[in-house]
């Protein structure tokens, strides 16, 4: 009796362990289980303090790039608006508003545990819903895209980067627009591949590939990464293409993370339009 | 009582190290060892078969918790538990009335070291295969079980090397 009772507890234990697994596989879980958990959330913000320090030098020498970059872009601009508003008059000037797409704010924030090691991988953040991060938020580097808010607590975020191949990255070619999605293999955290990219589109080595604009998470635009090799076979309709990512997930450290201000309106839009769509 | 004692303080001590220190390494790009499995390995060969699951079921879980794979470390350890009982029989012959601690001195060294290949084989080979259930790449998995086992291996091996001294 002894014996088969060991038996049952296994199995009751294997069983409660495949329904954590079942329930990890949609988009959305519990913040309890995860790195998300506040214990455990300021647990790894403390190792990360120690580690960080290494990483110290090469964060500011980013830092200072991308800050010449905004100061040089700030000049610019503001040497365009001063043309600008010399030609126009004054009362038409103050009509001029942001078109509603592009009402967009950043949050930054520090990351405080982040593999790339794993078949799927998750960064977990500093902040949380109580700095005004919600689920889907895109969320961005020094150099380009990194992936998708999955999960909030109070002062923690947990990240599904590029490098988890439970998201797909809508992207396209800067040059010629054509998009197509973008997923990772699980191999190489250097690289990811993009696919449904018909035959007849004409790309070389090195192009640039950005956020296509349109889903709500990232804005047109954003920095992706380049062409690193591609291949078609004669039987195929879409090319085989490696890109090289612009973010190095190995040292990454802040991440901002993208609050588009008008997110709920148009998700609203769209599912009224979607359910009036099924009633039909 | 000390044993015990001893027992709880390794589950922590594991823990720890596992989830702060080699989870951070990553050797060769993605391989990472997990040397948490010594103890289920180090645990008195008459330890109740029940508490054996019961405590790897917590253990797994706790480094699910750390390491965002809710439920893949607990099964991959309940199994390794599990038959962790007839690995040893089949490996060694101990008497009914004692109750050794697994290591060199009481298995015997070849024994010892088989008893450990087949564990951690039997709990890395469960952990890969359902880590990919989503994309399953034999091409990948096969090297990496192979090789995070053999660090593995040694590396509980060259622990227990130190100690038996």
């Amino acid at each position: 009796m002894i014996r088969y009772s060991v038996v049952f507890l296994f199995i009751a234990l294997e069983i409660i362990s495949l329904i954590l697994i079942s329930n990890n596989k949609g988009y959305q879980r519990s913040v309890m289980l995860s790195s998300g958990n506040a214990m455990v959330g300021r647990m790894y913000e403390m190792t990360n303090s120690f580690v960080e320090f290494f990483k110290l030098s090469e964060a500011n020498d980013n830092l200072a790039n991308e800050n010449t970059q905004l100061r040089n872009r700030v000049v610019e601009l503001e040497n365009k608006l001063s043309t600008l508003t010399d030609t126009l008059n004054s009362v038409s000037w103050k009509n001029v508003s942001v078109s509603p797409e592009k009402e967009y704010s950043y949050i930054t924030a520090k990351v405080i545990r982040n593999t790339t090691h794993l078949s799927q991988n998750y960064i977990t953040l500093n902040k949380g819903s109580n700095e005004g991060i919600t689920p889907d938020m895109g969320v961005v580097g020094e150099e380009g895209v990194v992936g998708i808010v999955k999960s909030v607590s109070p002062k923690f975020s947990v990240v599904i980067p590029i490098l988890n191949p439970k998201i797909l990255i809508s992207s396209k070619f800067k040059k010629n627009d054509y998009s197509g999605p973008l997923v990772w293999n699980g191999k190489d955290a250097r690289f990811a591949s993009l696919n449904d990219i018909a035959r007849h589109v004409r790309f070389s080595l090195g192009d640039t590939l950005i956020t296509s604009g349109l889903t709500k998470t990232f804005p047109e635009g954003i920095m992706i990464g380049t062409i690193n090799d591609y291949n078609i076979k004669e039987s195929d309709a879409y090319y085989n293409i490696q890109v090289k990512l612009a973010v190095n997930f190995r040292t990454l450290t802040h991440v901002k993370i993208i609050n588009y201000k008008n997110y709920r309106e148009q998700s609203v839009l769209e599912q009224t339009a979607a359910d009036e769509g099924k009633k039909k | 009582m000390v044993s015990a004692l001893q027992n709880i303080l390794r589950f922590i001590f594991l823990i720890l190290i596992q989830v702060f220190l080699l989870d951070n390494i990553q050797f060769m790009g993605y391989i990472n060892p997990m040397i948490y499995i010594l103890f289920i390995l180090l645990l008195p060969v008459r330890f109740p078969r029940w508490a054996l699951l019961i405590s790897a079921f917590a253990m797994g879980l706790i480094i699910d918790v750390f390491s965002n794979t809710a439920g893949m470390h607990t099964f991959a350890l309940v199994f390794a538990a599990f038959l962790r009982a007839p690995v040893i029989n089949i490996f060694t012959s101990i008497d009914e009335g004692s109750n050794p601690t697994p290591s060199f001195h009481t298995f015997g060294v070849s024994p010892f070291i088989k008893y450990v290949i087949t564990i951690v084989l039997l709990h890395h080979i469960t952990l890969f295969l359902i880590e990919s259930f989503s994309f399953l790449n034999l091409s990948l998995i096969i090297p990496k079980i192979l090789i995070s086992s053999a660090i593995t291996i040694l590396l509980i091996l060259a622990i227990q090397s130190f100690k038996s001294k």
